[in-house]
């Protein structure tokens, strides 16, 4: 049993730590939750040159060989960070999602320049229905001669505005399983392809994708025809792991902006942080923080060997959803009335959690997963 | 990073496993049920078990061999506590796990070959004397006092709630030998053997059944070479032992958690299996989730350790997040079996052997003892966070 990271992932987090807080400060933030494009060009620049992009991606496809482990070192700093941009939808939703399904040659159009931080990708997963069964999923897609014909409406899709491709979740057969869903990478300029901005809490950048008789040759399938939800499923426990990361990170903040409010501030003639109450609700963050964190560094590690990780999982993200909510609300209790300012940056890590907590299944979804998995 | 166990430690837990399950035979357990396993000592069957664990180096397996150990790892020794535990054995020997080791550390070296190997072979077990009516989480008001009388000590006073002395060999006694000064300067660890003339053991019994004692020490002579290190030193050997051995196992809880599950898959009601219905899987699969947190908050104090560092906020984190963990187990227990939850082992009709009610009277001393969780909360601000006293 080892519970530490390696010396090269402690060296990436140190740099990936001093990169953003000179890149990425709350200011930074703030103005990007209010620009349309979410990030400057200029840091996802620097960010290809530090090869975050390819952290995760084999070195025969332009990428590092680095392991998902690696990759959690860096989510962990950019939950950190609030770092804002389409590097979670281009390399987890997007990317992961081409290497799990095993086209060769996608593979090697797309992810050298996904690596190279020139290609964008994202997943239209959900729709009105705002879930991740294949229960969900009715958008359909009609094989007309060599293609395919998309009709239905994707939300919540994260920065389609940036996407070259967006990989529609179809209905290719009739019913509600999850055999008869298939993956099409669709060209963002297609045409009938409508893409407008959702106006949202925690500065991501959602939308709704309208898909209106648009066609996909059948060359642009990933994976099997009917074949695709097993690659969704493996997708979504990545994602849900690395949503996790992004929380743990941001809470991590959260317990720090708590001490530095706590041990400064003075009432009654003394430290607020010498205050029983105050010192145990601090206790509570840090024991939802390090077990959220020990869950997290569990799961990513059975991802980055191989090895089964349903029941880990699932007991994460539920964990982690749980506990990042706890953790923030009694921040914000610790802090005091400062907190509840704009201007002080734990409403930032408020909005994000809160967010996190729902994405790729909120805390309930996962628990009935575990239900299962356990054979109830 | 690695969250798995080696394969020799694997192996290590199946031969630990297939061991208990060889010598808990119903004789045994019969014997046992008196005493409860956790006084195993009591119980003439049960303390040959003790020795032959004892024999295989299992009880104090991170010693060194020369004194009856394995040189093993903190991991290996954890490993051995789980299953201990889970069986409802004692997880924690006070001799092996907490004066052991303190007198490895401060002990002069007549003293550890005079008493680690008797300990490490399972022949003799201590039970602990810290507490006093008046000394709790204050435990450096403790003023049981023993008077230097040149070549032994002579000792008066109170010990409250220590439990085992009934059927343990030795006290570890925390007494007061200096009545200036600060208090907890002024503390010495003496070894007591508990037949000595003047005390005498009264039971207390607990809201679960389960026996504690008073214990009254009347002009009891300990001779001089009982005490353990320094005179006056005491307080400071048995702080520095917190930080090592302050870790709760959570043992029966999660056996009765898996009892439990297996009870929900079985139990059919209106027409289906009671582990179908919604609310219930959502209840189970949230305890599935603690106990797995409590699993990497447990091996992380050995993984300290055996990276030689000390486990100090995290010992906090784990002993308290491991007993509110037991207790939500039992609560959940007693809801999910509704009225037969009340019924006691023997009962017509009863469940699980009676044992979740058992369990769940346990449970409340759980967040109490071996440090409240109000004072680990204060450990972890203070000492884990560096927040001002």
């Amino acid at each position: 049993m080892d519970y530490d990271f390696n010396e090269e992932q402690i060296l990436l987090k140190n740099a990936a730590k001093g990169f953003l807080a000179k890149e990425c400060k709350p200011l930074f933030v703030r103005e990007m939750e209010k620009d349309p494009q979410g990030i400057t060009p200029e840091l996802w620049q620097k960010m290809a040159e530090l090869g975050w992009m390819g952290v995760v991606f084999p070195e025969e496809y332009g990428g590092f060989g680095g392991s998902y482990l690696d990759l959690t070192v860096l989510l962990l700093e950019m939950g950190y960070s609030c770092l804002p941009g389409p590097f979670f939808s281009t390399v987890i939703l997007g990317g992961v999602t081409i290497m799990e399904s095993d086209n060769e040659e996608k593979k090697q159009e797309l992810l050298a320049s996904i690596v190279e931080g020139k290609m964008f990708v994202t997943l239209a997963l959900t729709e009105a229905t705002a879930g991740y069964s294949p229960e969900r999923i009715a958008v359909k897609a009609i094989k007309d001669a060599d293609d395919f014909v998309i009709n239905g409406t994707k939300l919540f899709v994260p920065d389609a505005h940036w996407a070259n491709y967006i990989i529609c979740v179809a209905r290719t057969k009739e019913g509600k399983n999850k055999e008869g869903i298939t993956l099409f990478l669709v060209d963002a300029k297609s045409r009938g392809l409508e893409i407008d901005p959702l106006e949202t809490f925690a500065g991501d950048k959602l939308h709704e994708v309208v898909f209106n008789n648009v066609r996909v040759p059948k060359e642009n399938i990933l994976g099997k025809l009917d074949q695709g939800w097993p690659i969704i499923e493996k997708v979504l426990q990545k994602a849900a792991i690395a949503k996790c990361a992004e929380m743990v990170g941001g809470g991590q903040r959260a317990l720090e902006l708590v001490i530095e409010q706590v041990t400064e501030r003075e009432q009654f003639g003394k430290k607020v942080g010498s205050f029983q109450a105050v010192q145990h609700h601090c206790a509570n963050i840090f024991t939802y923080l390090e077990t959220a964190r020990l869950m997290t560094h569990q799961a990513a590690w059975r991802i980055s060997e191989g090895l089964p990780c349903d029941r880990e999982a699932a007991m994460t993200k539920a964990w982690v959803s749980d506990s990042c909510h706890s953790l923030i609300a009694l921040a914000h209790q610790a802090v005091g009335g400062t907190g509840f300012m704009e201007e002080h940056d734990l409403q930032l890590y408020f909005r994000r959690t809160k967010a996190g907590q729902v994405y790729f299944g909120d805390a309930d979804f996962h628990r009935e997963v575990l239900a299962d998995v356990m054979g109830l | 990073m690695d969250f798995e166990f080696t394969k020799e430690e694997r192996e290590l837990q199946e031969e630990v496993r297939a061991f208990i399950k060889k010598e808990l035979t119903p004789e045994v357990l019969k014997e046992t049920e008196e005493e409860g396993l956790g006084d195993i000592y009591g119980a003439p069957e049960g303390r040959k078990i003790i020795q032959k664990m004892g024999a295989k180096g299992w009880l104090a397996s991170t010693w060194p061999k020369e004194y009856g150990g394995l040189g093993a790892s903190e991991i290996v020794a954890y490993i051995i506590s789980e299953e201990l535990g889970y069986h409802g054995l004692p997880f924690s020997f006070v001799a092996a796990h907490m004066a052991g080791p303190t007198i490895l550390r401060f002990g002069s070296d007549e003293m550890k070959k005079k008493w680690l190997p008797r300990i490490a072979s399972g022949e003799i077990e201590f039970a602990l004397g810290y507490t006093e009516p008046q000394a709790g989480s204050d435990l450096s008001a403790l003023n049981l006092r023993a008077e230097d009388k040149g070549d032994y000590f002579l000792l008066n006073g109170t010990k409250l709630f220590n439990t085992a002395c009934h059927v343990a060999d030795y006290h570890w006694l925390a007494c007061r030998t200096n009545f200036d000064g600060p208090r907890h300067k002024g503390v010495s660890m003496m070894i007591v053997d508990l037949k000595s003339p003047g005390i005498t053991i009264s039971p207390l019994i607990t809201m679960s059944d389960w026996r504690t004692n008073e214990v009254s020490y009347e002009d009891v002579r300990v001779p001089k070479e009982n005490l353990v290190g320094e005179k006056n030193k005491g307080f400071y050997y048995l702080m520095t032992a917190l930080d090592f051995e302050r870790v709760l196992n959570i043992g029966r809880y999660r056996r009765i958690f898996d009892e439990l599950v297996e009870y929900t898959k079985e139990t059919v009601v209106d027409g289906e299996p009671l582990s179908k219905k919604p609310l219930i899987r959502q209840k189970l699969a949230q305890l599935a989730t603690e106990i797995e947190v409590v699993r990497l908050l447990y091996y992380q104090l050995a993984h300290i350790m055996d990276k030689g560092g000390v486990p100090n906020h995290q010992s906090s984190m784990e002993k308290t997040f491991t007993a509110e963990c037991s207790q939500h187990i039992t609560s959940v227990g007693m809801d999910i079996l509704g009225l037969y939850g009340q019924l006691k082992g023997g009962s017509k009709w009863v469940q699980l052997k009676g044992r979740m009610e058992k369990l769940y009277r346990n449970s409340v001393v759980l967040t109490i003892y071996g440090g409240t969780s109000e004072i680990q909360r204060n450990i972890i601000a203070l000492r884990g966070l560096g927040l001002p006293a």
